[in-house]
């Protein structure tokens, strides 16, 4: 249903044009979730904001950017050429594609109550009058869990828990009825025991209401429990793709695997943590070659340093930007 | 061949990497010096207002006159521009021409007529009348004059007594810039002592603090300076005078910056390195001095500078409607009071002149304030 | 809600009760007393010889013999209990008397000052805040610095000279000659309407430039919140979504400054109304200053403080309704 084809997104800054999203490619199933993971910086949150439009004014897409969806009525929108303040793009934020954010408490705006977010919501996108979407807000309340629904949907944001406040973001961004849930780490700011409700609750929701999902997380924990395909980014590209499963149980590139062991786990509570080793290196300062070069523990002198690698296919349905899978490279390298 | 490149691109690389460290190393004061310097506006404001600085301080040398030196021949005199060339032909050194005075044959006044064929020379580092620089250097020679002693140059034109306007002016700056200096002197130290305590001790005290800081941020400024001015006796002299204006505008100075002490040590009373010091048996002055000030003084550096403007603009006022100093003593305010009326304008507009330099100052002082607060916030990207 | 009031009205009487003694005390000031200035200003040029002994009757009459605390008690306890402000000498008169209906002009001024400010400061202050680095932004940022920059009667003086070109000579004050002294009726307010424009933008000026820089600030921040791209991704319209968003939050600054800005032009005022010739409480106080009229200028003094004491009130409670955090806080 969506369809992202060589994203690239420029910022124009004081310091030159940065280029913090490279050629990103992936491609959304209808009712199924794709986990987008990486470290900060990496530009997930960026590339999400692309599909619905809401990048800064000094921000631009590149030329070869072709990022198609396929709406509810059936029709495929270009939304790289949707034109700004148009009809076609206030229906397609929140009625075709919702988002959720990390800060529940910071996405609302404070002086107004949930039910008036609510409401405002549903009647953009559903076109009925004020009693009919109170209700709707109603049930939506009470779907994500919400108990006293009737009262609670007057409240300020302030006056619920961070959990709570969660779950009311989730009807928010629901209760539009969207097609496709952008979750921007919806779990991040929440207590280990909330997290695992508000995941239990989503993958629910996601079930009930047959949408599809892109789940933003920095926990690869995370997507192994609610993502049906996986794509890891690091400074801006996409350096492995495939199904969760896969990719978990066979991580292709190094930074995947760096990933991997970083997550602790029961069986290794007595070594230590191994985080992948340096820092992600400032996108004004972006490295030659294959961008994780320089953190890389295999990387490849005179070929990772140099030149940037093309995607791979290692196995069916796989996708990686490594050299270390291609044949013609390593090997030239061994010899 | 591929040595030699990798020699090269590591050579880069060091440099950009003693770059880096030296960027990382730098201490917070090197940091905002770097930043400010980045700012163009504020720049130029500090050149500005160094000029101006330096024509106060030395304004025996640059004024060509005393501040009460009278021309009786040039009354009301349009201001004198050098120039190079007449009627008569183009000379190298600039010239203006003589002035004769006749009586108007209508209302007998003497009126001052120029008289195009008189060249007089102007000539820098002229002799002229007898002063002491920054009151002890004596000299006769002043930054210029004209090439005829008996002749005078009135670059800005003369009052209704004849007096130099350009000279008042100099000594002008020099009054109204050490006024704004002192006056925020004395409101910082009040500010630092009433906020300092407010925010160190907290509770009680903190609360009476508040309530006197509020009564005085509640009274209008300039009625309140006003009552305090109109209460100077009035034979004072213009010394007793002058102090009392530094005292008065100093004194109702602190409330902002004493609130913004006041707020800045409450937030920083509990962290963990005040009260480790406070474990450690530091004493209050030393942990307010030592511990706590120095994570804000930037910010306090800011303040003071934006409120310097407020100071100028006050003693403009009083100084304007006659409540704050008093002739002989030449202050800004004081030259404006001669221009109070729409007739000014039309006929002597120069005596405006020294209120371009109260907008100029004021300007300068917010745009350096800005600048500063640019420079002085740590989060402010910049290399 | 009542609670939150109750406290904020008792905060108010505190503050004025202080302000009043402080008021008190510069009225106390300067040197010489009261009976000294009164008996000079009521028998010199008569020719009757003053002695110690009658300027000592004046002051017991006045009561000034009475120790300062006790004067100070008799001074505010007139004014609450009976509303008199004590004798303007200068008039031989009551002060409330002589500041009669100047009052209302004041507050007239006052809020046709207000209005032009945030009339024309909050829309602009949106505007540059989403237009940020733009020509525009930069246009009145410069203009905002001159803004704060020009003294206000330099800019009264200005104004005056060109309303004088223009709209010809009888623009000063606050009424035309023919309505000065006479009673009020529908053509001296209009004639008041037409006059007041001209104190109004001048005081207005650097509180314009002042909220300008606020709302272009706040904004800014509100521009970056989270909320906002929330609701941006939530579908809602541009022109909406600005002003019921960021807008509706910028301007709480605003709002909880309503009394600075008061305090601002009630700051100005005097200086101002000197150079216009207005026939206001500030003209009044100036000339009650230069008079040593001390009574007047304290009851004004009093009264201006009051107003922006009220104002502030006023926008706390504005502030507690706008916004439904504070009230939690409370």
């Amino acid at each position: 249903m969506l369809n992202v084809e060589n994203l690239s997104i420029s910022f124009g800054t004081d310091e030159g044009l940065i280029t913090p999203v490279q050629g990103v490619s992936f491609s959304v199933e209808a009712g199924k979730t794709l986990g987008l993971v990486g470290e900060s910086g990496s530009g997930k949150s960026i590339t999400t904001k692309a599909l619905m439009r809401l990048l800064p004014g000094n921000a631009r897409l590149s030329p070869e950017t072709r990022i198609t969806y396929r709406a509810k009525n059936g029709k495929e929108i270009q939304v790289e050429k949707i034109k700004p303040h148009s009809r076609a793009l206030r229906s397609l934020r929140g009625g075709e594609i919702g988002m959720i954010f990390q800060e529940p408490m910071a996405s609302f705006s404070p002086v107004y109550s949930v039910g008036n977010q609510m409401v405002e919501a549903i009647r953009l996108h559903r076109g009925c009058g004020k009693r009919e979407a109170r209700e709707l807000a109603v049930e939506m309340l009470q779907k994500v869990g919400i108990s006293n629904a009737a009262v609670r949907i007057d409240q300020y944001p302030h006056e619920m828990s961070g959990g709570m406040r969660q779950r009311a973001m989730i009807a928010l961004a629901l209760s539009a009825g969207p097609a496709l849930l952008i979750a921007d780490e919806p779990t991040t700011a929440l207590d280990v025991t909330i997290q695992a409700q508000v995941l239990d609750l989503m993958r629910e929701l996601q079930r009930d209401l047959g949408m599809a999902m892109i789940f933003i997380t920095h926990d690869l924990g995370v997507i192994a429990q609610i993502a049906d395909e996986v794509a890891v980014m690091y400074l801006g590209t996409i350096v492995e793709r495939g199904a969760t499963r896969d990719v978990i149980r066979d991580p292709k590139h190094p930074y995947t695997q760096g990933l991997l062991k970083a997550i602790p786990s029961l069986e290794t509570l007595h070594d230590r943590l191994s985080p992948v080793p340096g820092d992600i290196p400032s996108p004004t300062e972006r490295p030659s070659g294959c961008p994780f070069h320089t953190r890389c523990p295999d990387a490849i002198n005179n070929i990772c340093n140099i030149k940037t690698p093309v995607e791979l296919t290692p196995a069916p349905g796989r996708a990686v930007r490594c050299w270390l899978h291609d044949e013609a490279q390593s090997g030239r390298s061994a010899a | 061949m591929t040595d030699a490149t990798a020699g090269k691109l590591s050579a880069q690389e060091e440099k950009e990497r003693q770059k880096r460290l030296k960027y990382y190393s730098a201490s917070q004061w090197t940091l905002i010096w770097w930043r400010f310097k980045r700012h163009r506006a504020a720049m130029v404001a500090s050149i500005v207002l160094g000029l101006m600085a330096l024509m106060g301080i030395f304004a025996e040398f640059v004024a060509p006159y005393g501040p009460t030196t009278r021309d009786t021949k040039y009354i009301d005199g349009a201001p004198q521009i050098p120039m190079f060339c007449d009627q008569n032909g183009c000379s190298i050194q600039p010239f203006i021409h003589g002035v004769s005075t006749k009586r108007d044959p209508v209302t007998l006044r003497a009126i001052s007529i120029p008289d195009p064929e008189k060249r007089v020379y102007v000539t820098f580092f002229a002799k002229g009348e007898e002063t002491r620089v920054l009151g002890f250097i004596p000299t006769n020679r002043h930054l210029f004059g004209l090439s005829d002693p008996q002749a005078k140059l009135h670059l800005w034109g003369t009052d209704s007594l004849g007096r130099d306007v350009f000279s008042r002016t100099m000594y002008a700056t020099r009054t109204s810039l050490s006024i704004g200096v002192i006056g925020v002197l004395i409101s910082f130290v009040m500010a630092l002592l009433i906020g300092g305590i407010a925010g160190y001790a907290g509770g009680m005290t903190d609360n009476v603090i508040q309530r006197i800081t509020e009564v005085v941020r509640v009274v209008p400024i300039i009625p309140l300076y006003m009552g305090l001015a109109a209460a100077m006796p009035k034979e004072w002299s213009t010394t007793q005078v002058y102090f009392a204006m530094t005292l008065i505008l100093g004194f109702f100075g602190w409330p902002t910056l004493a609130r913004r002490i006041r707020s800045q040590l409450l937030s920083i009373r509990n962290e963990d390195y005040v009260v480790a010091a406070r474990l450690a048996g530091a004493r209050p002055g030393r942990i307010i001095g030592q511990h706590m000030l120095p994570s804000f003084t930037s910010f306090i550096i800011v303040d003071l500078v934006i409120s310097f403007p407020y100071m100028i603009l006050a003693e403009t006022a009083l100084s304007f409607v006659g409540l704050g100093l008093r002739p002989p003593t030449v202050s800004w305010g004081v030259l404006l009071q001669q221009a109070q009326s729409v007739r000014v304008i039309e006929q002597t507009p120069w005596l405006f002149i020294p209120a371009l330099f109260v907008v100029v100052a004021v300007l300068a002082f917010t745009v350096i304030g800005d600048g500063l607060r640019d420079a002085a916030d740590p989060y402010s990207e910049a290399r | 809600m009542l609670r939150f009031t109750i406290e904020r009205l008792v905060g108010m009487a505190v503050t004025m009760l202080l302000v009043s003694m402080m008021v008190f005390i510069i009225m106390e000031l300067p040197p010489g007393d009261y009976a000294d200035r009164y008996a000079f200003r009521k028998y010199s040029g008569t020719g009757v010889s003053v002695t110690e002994a009658d300027i000592q009757a004046i002051r017991v009459e006045l009561g000034l013999d009475k120790p300062m605390v006790l004067r100070y008690f008799d001074w505010i306890g007139n004014i609450v209990l009976r509303g008199d402000f004590g004798q303007a000498f200068a008039f031989e008169t009551s002060v409330v008397k002589v500041i009669g209906d100047k009052v209302w002009l004041t507050l007239a001024i006052l809020f046709t000052t207000l209005i032009i400010t945030y009339v024309v400061s909050i829309p602009i202050g949106i505007y540059a805040a989403v237009k940020r680095g733009s020509a525009a932004d930069y246009g009145l940022t410069i203009f905002s610095y001159l803004g704060l920059a020009l003294p206000n009667f330099l800019l009264a003086l200005i104004l005056l000279y060109f309303a004088n070109r223009w709209f010809g000579a009888d623009i000063g004050g606050l009424f035309s000659a023919e309505y000065k002294d006479a009673p009020w009726s529908l053509a001296k307010a209009w004639d008041l309407i037409k006059h007041l424009w001209l104190p109004a933008v001048v005081l207005a000026w650097s509180a314009v430039a002042y909220q300008i820089q606020t709302m272009r600030a706040t904004m800014s921040d509100e521009l970056n919140r989270l909320s906002v791209t929330a609701a941006r991704a939530r579908g809602v319209p541009e022109g909406k979504l600005l002003i019921k968003y960021p807008a509706r939050l910028a301007i709480n600054p605003i709002v909880s400054t309503i009394g600075f800005d008061v305090n601002r032009i009630f700051s100005e005022l005097p200086i101002v109304a000197a150079v216009l010739g207005l026939t206001e409480l500030g003209e009044l106080l100036l000339k009650a200053y230069l008079d040593l009229d001390m009574y007047v200028a304290g009851a004004i003094l009093l009264l201006l403080t009051f107003m922006i004491v009220f104002m502030n009130f006023l926008s706390d409670i504005l502030l507690a309704w706008l916004d439904p955090r504070i009230k939690l806080g409370a």
